[in-house]
């Protein structure tokens, strides 16, 4: 499956994997949000965020052209609505929809390739996210994999039984994929309450624990103020030389 | 029908964000309700099912098909908080994991889909589930929640002022309303199979009834209806039609109480004004919602 490139990324060794997610989800929120309040000199601003976030990948080792390709699945979408504000006339916010939503991608992209997801988690949770739906997302990511391949097999065993072929009547094939939908729905239910008493015997009390112990460090605290200054103060250049 | 970020006007995914952290945490604190651990593992087993139920496709005409968006059915079966619970974390991993939906319109995508869909889902069912319009409610559950999330992001885009021409706006309510039925459709059949499988799986209507739930609902249906009568009245956008009315300078001066048009006033300079009061903007949203958390922690400790 796809995503489990993403997994591999996550789990890599440079000194931007070693970053304390809370400072990676800090930087991320400072350069969304410069993007999104971004008017004045917005291809220059894209531009240098551009090679800030390509300066990023590449310091963290990951495939850079493999990472660009990832961010341009919302690019399908964004194209309707930019084609629609080119056929008005609007080219600037036209092209301003089609950078602002593709380097947001690949700005939370960058976040989520150097940060293993649990780190990720762990780290809203200690920035005051509720527990509980933090939990439920952990849970959620953990099965997803499990259940997806549950659902493979169920569809490859429904084509070997031959329900890609047109012969049955369309009503028939419904109700036959509403059953197996039926039968995934039973099964995850299940093994949601396996898990559940498989934890228990292990002690579980509610809540999940890591292994590592995250420390804010010096040089967390370091790149932090690097990685909110750089777009900002680039913003500021490029807006004060366009005034 | 997730909107990524670089789409919404800044007050838009602002307020939107600002309004989700407490719907989510009053769901979450409803699903809580006798409290029970086992339900951590099974919300969340749920959600990947909801993930893996879109690769079952369900055929529609000639060589198209659809799969299910889920909100309806999860709302029948685990009751609305706890569902609404699974699609907002449904969402976060999609934003963060799949890039669908941006993390900046997390909050919009949250309440378009996660609180008013499945609310607008459950409405149908929660009052007719039982006797002769039971598979009725059940398909009305189905469209409504893929129809209220439609027209709820419709709106949200045509506030933020990206231009949807009329023709393309009744093309993407066609859309909704298609897919809705189809959503409809696939619910009912599943819970009638389920239903045969093991009837425990689906609710009790009444159960766990809850008048603020009610309320909420329909504030959502009525929100969506009249956010598409003000999209096909204004099919270039809101702006235009409030300055055709003349009330955009009122608007503006309203909007902007705290950060006059999002730039810092202390600030003088023009450049840059606007990034430092969109930060501040965050880090005082951030601080409220914080306080506001451990606020209410103390006064669930102390009750």
């Amino acid at each position: 499956m796809h995503h489990i490139v993403l997994e591999r990324w996550s789990r890599g060794a440079s000194p931007l994997h070693r970053r304390d997610a809370r400072a990676k989800m800090v930087a991320l929120a400072v350069f969304l949000v410069a993007l999104a309040t971004a008017w004045r000199a917005l291809p220059a601003f894209s531009l240098g965020i551009f090679a800030m976030l390509c300066g990023a990948l590449l310091w963290a080792r990951i495939p850079l052209g493999a990472a660009l390709s990832r961010a341009a699945i919302v690019l399908p979408f964004t194209a309707v609505f930019a084609v629609i504000s080119l056929a008005t006339g609007d080219y600037q916010r036209g092209a301003a929809i089609v950078l602002k939503s593709y380097l947001s991608a690949l700005a939370v992209l960058t976040v989520v390739a150097t940060t293993p997801l649990p780190a990720l988690l762990r780290g809203l949770e200690r920035m005051g996210a509720p527990l509980f739906l933090l939990t439920v997302a952990q849970f959620l990511y953990r099965y997803l994999f499990v259940i997806s391949e549950e659902a493979q097999h169920m569809r490859k065993a429904a084509l070997a039984r031959g329900s890609g072929r047109r012969m049955a009547a369309r009503a028939v094939r419904f109700r036959a994929a509403a059953g197996a939908l039926a039968v995934l729905f039973a099964r995850s239910y299940g093994r949601a309450q396996e898990i559940h008493r498989a934890m228990l015997a292990r002690g579980f009390s509610g809540h999940l624990h890591g292994l590592s112990t995250a420390r804010f460090t010096a040089a967390d605290a370091v790149f932090l103020a690097a990685a909110t200054a750089a777009p900002l103060l680039l913003r500021l250049a490029l807006e004060k030389a366009a005034a | 029908m997730h909107i990524p970020d670089g789409f919404l006007s800044t007050p838009v995914w602002a307020a939107l964000d600002v309004a989700a952290v407490p719907a989510v945490g009053y769901m979450a604190r409803r699903a809580q309700r006798g409290f029970d651990d086992s339900r951590i593992p099974l919300l969340g087993v749920m959600g990947a099912f909801v993930f893996a139920a879109q690769m079952i496709n369900f055929p529609v005409g000639i060589g198209t098909s659809g799969h299910l968006v889920g909100g309806a059915l999860l709302a029948c079966t685990l009751g609305p908080a706890a569902a609404s619970v699974v699609m907002a974390a449904i969402l976060g991993i999609q934003a963060l994991v799949f890039q669908d939906g941006g993390v900046l319109a997390l909050g919009a995508n949250v309440i378009n889909m996660a609180v008013m869909g499945v609310l607008a889902g459950y409405l149908p069912f929660h009052l007719w589930g039982e006797g002769a319009w039971r598979k009725s409610a059940i398909f009305a559950g189905g469209v409504l929640s893929v129809l209220v999330s439609g027209a709820l992001a419709c709106s949200e885009l045509l506030i933020s002022g990206v231009p949807i021409p009329g023709a393309a706006l009744g093309l993407s309510l066609g859309l909704f309303a298609v897919s809705g039925a189809l959503e409809g459709a696939i619910t009912v059949a599943v819970v009638s199979a389920l239903e045969t499988i093991q009837p425990g799986f689906v609710r009790k209507p009444r159960e766990g009834r809850s008048f603020a739930l009610g309320t909420l609902a329909l504030a959502g249906l009525l929100l969506a209806t009249v956010g598409a009568l003000f999209a096909s009245a204004a099919p270039d956008g809101l702006e235009h039609l409030s300055e055709r009315i003349g009330i955009a300078s009122k608007a503006r001066t309203l909007v902007s109480t705290p950060f006059a048009d999002y730039q810092a006033t202390f600030l003088n300079s023009r450049w840059g004004s606007q990034a430092v009061a969109g930060l501040a903007g965050l880090a005082l949203v951030y601080a409220a919602c914080l306080l506001g958390g451990r606020l209410l922690a103390r006064l669930k400790r102390s009750a």
